[in-house]
């Protein structure tokens, strides 16, 4: 069995983890067990008569697995919005996922106006060396046109096994210019990470989602940034939270242990005290010699994304900027069900070291920039947050909604980035003062930006529409 | 087994019906059902161990089947034994202590589909389209209509607060209604224009062919058989009920031929309905029957019969399109599951499912402005997850019915019609319809 931080409804659907689940299934039989066996067999009894009702009387001959498939669903998303069950189909795509890598061709690509468009190939991989570009529509795939498919059938088409080959059809440019690529695939690694030198002094670095490569993604990252930029001149990390939904809770431990040398990261609890889980930093786990850090979030940050930055906040290691982020402070294991599927079941919540459950609160930045939104967007850019599906687990009173999820595409825009840059340069603004000014003792400095911007706004964000394939 | 036609996702959802039930004895799992099964019982015993919180068990099982069961189609349902006696009371016709009003959900809300005659409700000055967003302290908003029904019904003599939003400014009003016994009469009559004999129907509950009957007997009576030019069957926005009360309802009016067939899977589903001789009460006077969008499911078969027995001239809109049977399977202390068994086709073998009845002589009522566009229902065809039937499905129709007789332009031209002057002749609509 796999536990996993699931990913969230944010948008961008990927998931999930893996630490090692104890073998406790096998748990003792007791007396209040055998009594408890009456009733689930009473209420397994009711289902079973319904079942049976349904097929032998109902007007057409029924699909049976599908009436089991939303029995079951009808019956987890009766628990909270995060538990699920997982076709075969979506199990493997789960896998594909959390795995952060497929055989595939390296292309990312999107749906416009009913066509499948490659927004970039991915350096190295087979697509790029082929010479497949930015803004080739694909017509075809292997004999098949794309017309009318999805952007789904299309990527699961051009995957497949690593040494296969693919055809594609290409049309490129104004003129619609027909091509013929032959492309053998290739492992694909799914870039979570992503970074660069920003400002000639800062390490900027993007983790868009936890997966199983993220880890050693932020290793390499921040390797590479510590050759770029002279120690002597290195002023500290930005790392970018936003609009990541989540993924593997083991991952999330690994980021934030990169930026700490001791304490807890998290503890989880499930409905048994027995099953509380304490995650600690290794000694000698920090990567970041000790360098300022800034971790940009916003209402798309959600699940193994706040269990970093809470760590960070509460450990006071990190300045957060951005928005209040998504609050889904609930733990998904992933149980496989034989060749049928999984079910995604809730089965903790997850407390910050210093034990606070953000589940439908979200965590607080220290210090609150909102994006400046284009008009088109306004009101679309918010997400409802955790505390706003229906079916989620409550926390008491002071429950709070969603945020703003925009981030800007031209980096010149990025309010939150350039007040995370000015922070690090030290650049004297009213409206970023360190969170650390708290730990040197001073007052409380958060300092909540202009509120004026629209809260509730409904529609959540979709952070990215793009499927690496 | 009883078998019902049930009430329609339309609205008036005090749902439903029944008859005596069979013992419903537990058919043995076949063979074909027991991977899936066991599929399912691992999913409920692993939540039932490793849920972050406790599960309720019945909560979850109950879920499932109401999962299950809107996979299959819009009108199954499972009763809980609460609902099932809800369902039992309307069906048999019962009495409840209420305000007196019909209304169902619109966006969230409840909206007053129109206050019964001489009931509180109506004496306080409720009136159709309203919409009720508070009941005593509780908003609406987030109630289930049978949520906010079960709020508003209680024991007479007791009062309630409504807040209701009217017209299209939304003016708020406060209204304070005591409680009365309604009964609810699923046949009301008058004697229209002083020879014909008025009879509208609203819903087909064990109490519905009595009333007929007795409505019918009273035309007879006065103004008595040599004057009365015919009658006139108003089915307008009647959801439907109990399969057999529409047979019997028809064969008042004809005395031979098919009224009804019935299809399922198995052979014991596939029925015909004959009329008996004898039992025609109506001595072969012209019939109009008044069908609308909101005519659905018993009221479509009656229409059907007497459309393709070519016994009744039908006018106004096209119906909802229910052609399916559900029948309440009785599943003991837990309640009882209402399920569609079957299909069913008019004399003529067509199956009016998600296509409704065509009326002979199409006339639209004038909506009033701030109605419009929200007094049609969407029909079958629309609901989500309907059972198919061919190419040409045909969406709903205008469900309006004007509360002042004197502009009811349907039943103006029924009257014309049996007054031998030919309504508006072919269809025509009103002159400002709201198209």
């Amino acid at each position: 069995m796999i536990r996993k931080v699931s990913y969230l409804a944010v948008g961008v659907a990927i998931g999930a983890v893996c630490a090692g689940w104890t073998p406790q299934t096998v748990s003792a039989f007791g007396q209040s067990a055998l009594a408890a066996a009456a009733d689930t067999y009473r209420e397994l009894n009711l289902f079973g008569d319904v079942f049976d009702k349904i097929r032998n009387d109902y007007v057409e001959k029924p699909d049976e697995s599908k009436l089991i498939e939303a029995a079951i669903n009808g019956m987890l998303s009766s628990l909270d919005p995060h538990s699920s069950y997982m076709d075969a189909k979506a199990y493997r795509d789960m896998q594909v996922q959390t795995k952060g890598e497929f055989g595939g061709l390296g292309i990312e690509v999107t749906e416009e106006d009913g066509l499948i468009k490659v927004v970039s190939p991915i350096d190295d991989t087979p697509a790029a060396k082929a010479g497949i570009m930015s803004g080739d529509i694909i017509a075809g795939i292997d004999d098949t046109p794309t017309q009318g498919m999805t952007l789904d059938q299309a990527v699961d088409k051009m995957r497949g096994s690593v040494n296969s080959s693919v055809r594609l059809k290409i049309l490129r440019g104004p003129t619609k210019t027909v091509k013929e690529f032959k492309i053998v695939r290739d492992i694909i690694k799914v870039q979570s990470v992503r970074s660069h030198v920003e400002a000639d002094d800062i390490g900027y670095i993007r983790i868009t989602q936890f997966t199983e490569q993220t880890a050693d993604g932020l290793k390499s990252a921040m390797e590479k940034l510590r050759a770029d930029v002279p120690a002597d001149k290195f002023k500290g990390y930005i790392l970018d939270l936003r609009n990541n939904p989540g993924g593997l809770l083991d991952q999330s431990i690994d980021v934030a242990n990169a930026f700490l040398d001791k304490g807890e990261i998290v503890s989880t609890r499930g409905r048994n005290p027995d099953d509380a889980q304490r995650f600690n930093a290794r000694p000698g786990g920090d990567l970041s010699g000790g360098n300022p850090l800034v971790v940009l979030i916003n209402g798309g940050s959600a699940s193994a994304s706040e269990i970093v930055s809470g760590a960070l906040q509460d450990h006071k290691r990190a300045t957060l900027i951005g928005t209040r982020s998504f609050g889904k402070g609930s733990v998904q294991t992933i149980m496989p069900l034989g060749q049928d599927g999984a079910l995604r079941l809730t089965t903790a919540r997850y407390y910050t070291p210093s034990g606070r459950s953000i589940q439908a609160k979200g965590i607080d930045p220290d210090i609150e920039i909102l994006e400046d939104v284009p008009p088109d967007l306004k009101g679309k850019d918010d997400t409802k947050g955790e505390a706003s599906l229906k079916g989620h687990l409550t926390n008491g009173a002071e429950e709070k909604s969603g945020s703003q999820a925009y981030v800007p595409t031209d980096p010149k825009d990025d309010k939150q980035l350039i007040a995370a840059v000015d922070l690090l340069h030290g650049v004297k603004r009213a409206d970023i003062v360190p969170a650390k000014a708290d730990a040197a003792g001073a007052s409380p400095a958060p300092t909540p930006a202009p509120s004026d911007a629209p809260k509730d706004a409904p529609a959540p964000a979709k952070p990215d529409a793009a499927a690496p394939n | 087994m009883a078998r019902g036609i049930s009430y329609l996702a339309l609205g008036v959802a005090f749902g439903a019906a029944v008859a005596s039930f069979a013992p419903g004895g537990a058919t043995p799992a076949a063979p074909s059902g027991v991977d899936e099964l066991a599929l399912f019982s691992r999913v409920f015993d692993k939540a039932r161990e490793f849920y972050v919180d406790k599960p309720d068990d019945n909560k979850m099982v109950v879920a499932a089947i109401n999962g299950m069961l809107a996979s299959l189609d819009p009108h199954s349902a499972y009763l809980d034994a609460k609902a099932l006696n809800d369902f039992q009371t309307t069906m048999k016709g019962e009495e409840f202590g209420g305000l007196g009003l019909e209304v169902m959900q619109e966006g969230g809300l409840v909206r007053v589909v129109s206050p019964i005659d001489d009931t509180p409700a109506a004496r306080a000055g409720m009136m159709s389209g309203d919409i009720i967003t508070r009941i005593d302290d509780t908003p609406v908003k987030g109630l289930t209509l049978k949520e906010a029904v079960d709020k508003m019904r209680g024991p007479a003599n007791t009062s309630v607060r409504l807040e209701v939003s009217r017209g299209a400014a939304k003016e708020t009003r406060e209204f304070t209604i005591v409680r009365e016994i309604i009964k609810v009469l699923p046949v009301r009559s008058r004697l229209e224009s002083g020879d014909i004999g008025y009879i509208r129907i609203t819903q087909f509950n064990q109490q519905t062919f009595d009333g007929l009957q007795t409505a019918i007997a009273k035309f007879r009576f006065a103004p008595g058989g040599d004057k009365l030019k015919g009658y006139i069957l108003d089915l307008r926005n009647n959801p439907g009920g109990l399969l057999t009360q529409s047979i019997e309802v028809v064969n008042a009016f004809v005395d031979h031929g098919q009224i009804v067939s019935t299809r399922g899977r198995t052979v014991d589903q596939f029925q015909e309905y004959d009329a008996r001789a004898g039992a025609d009460l109506s001595q072969g006077k012209p019939l109009v029957v008044l069908i609308n969008g909101g005519s659905a499911s018993a009221s479509e078969i009656v229409s059907g019969a007497l459309q393709d027995l070519g016994r009744a001239t039908l006018i106004g809109t096209r119906s909802f399109g229910k052609g399916s049977v559900q029948t309440v399977l009785s599943l003991g202390e837990n309640g009882a599951l209402k399920l569609t068994t079957a299909r069913y086709y008019t004399p003529s073998g067509r199956s009016i499912q998600a296509k409704g009845i065509e009326p002979d002589i199409k006339i639209r009522e004038n909506v009033p402005d701030d109605l419009k566009g929200k007094v049609d229902t969407k029909g079958e065809a629309s609901l989500a997850g309907h059972l198919k039937n061919g190419d040409d499905e045909k969406t709903g129709s205008e469900a309006y019915v004007p509360p002042d007789p004197a502009n009811d332009t349907q039943l103006i031209a029924a009257v014309e019609f049996l007054h031998g002057r030919s309504p508006t002749a072919s269809a025509k609509e009103p002159a400002h319809s709201d198209n």
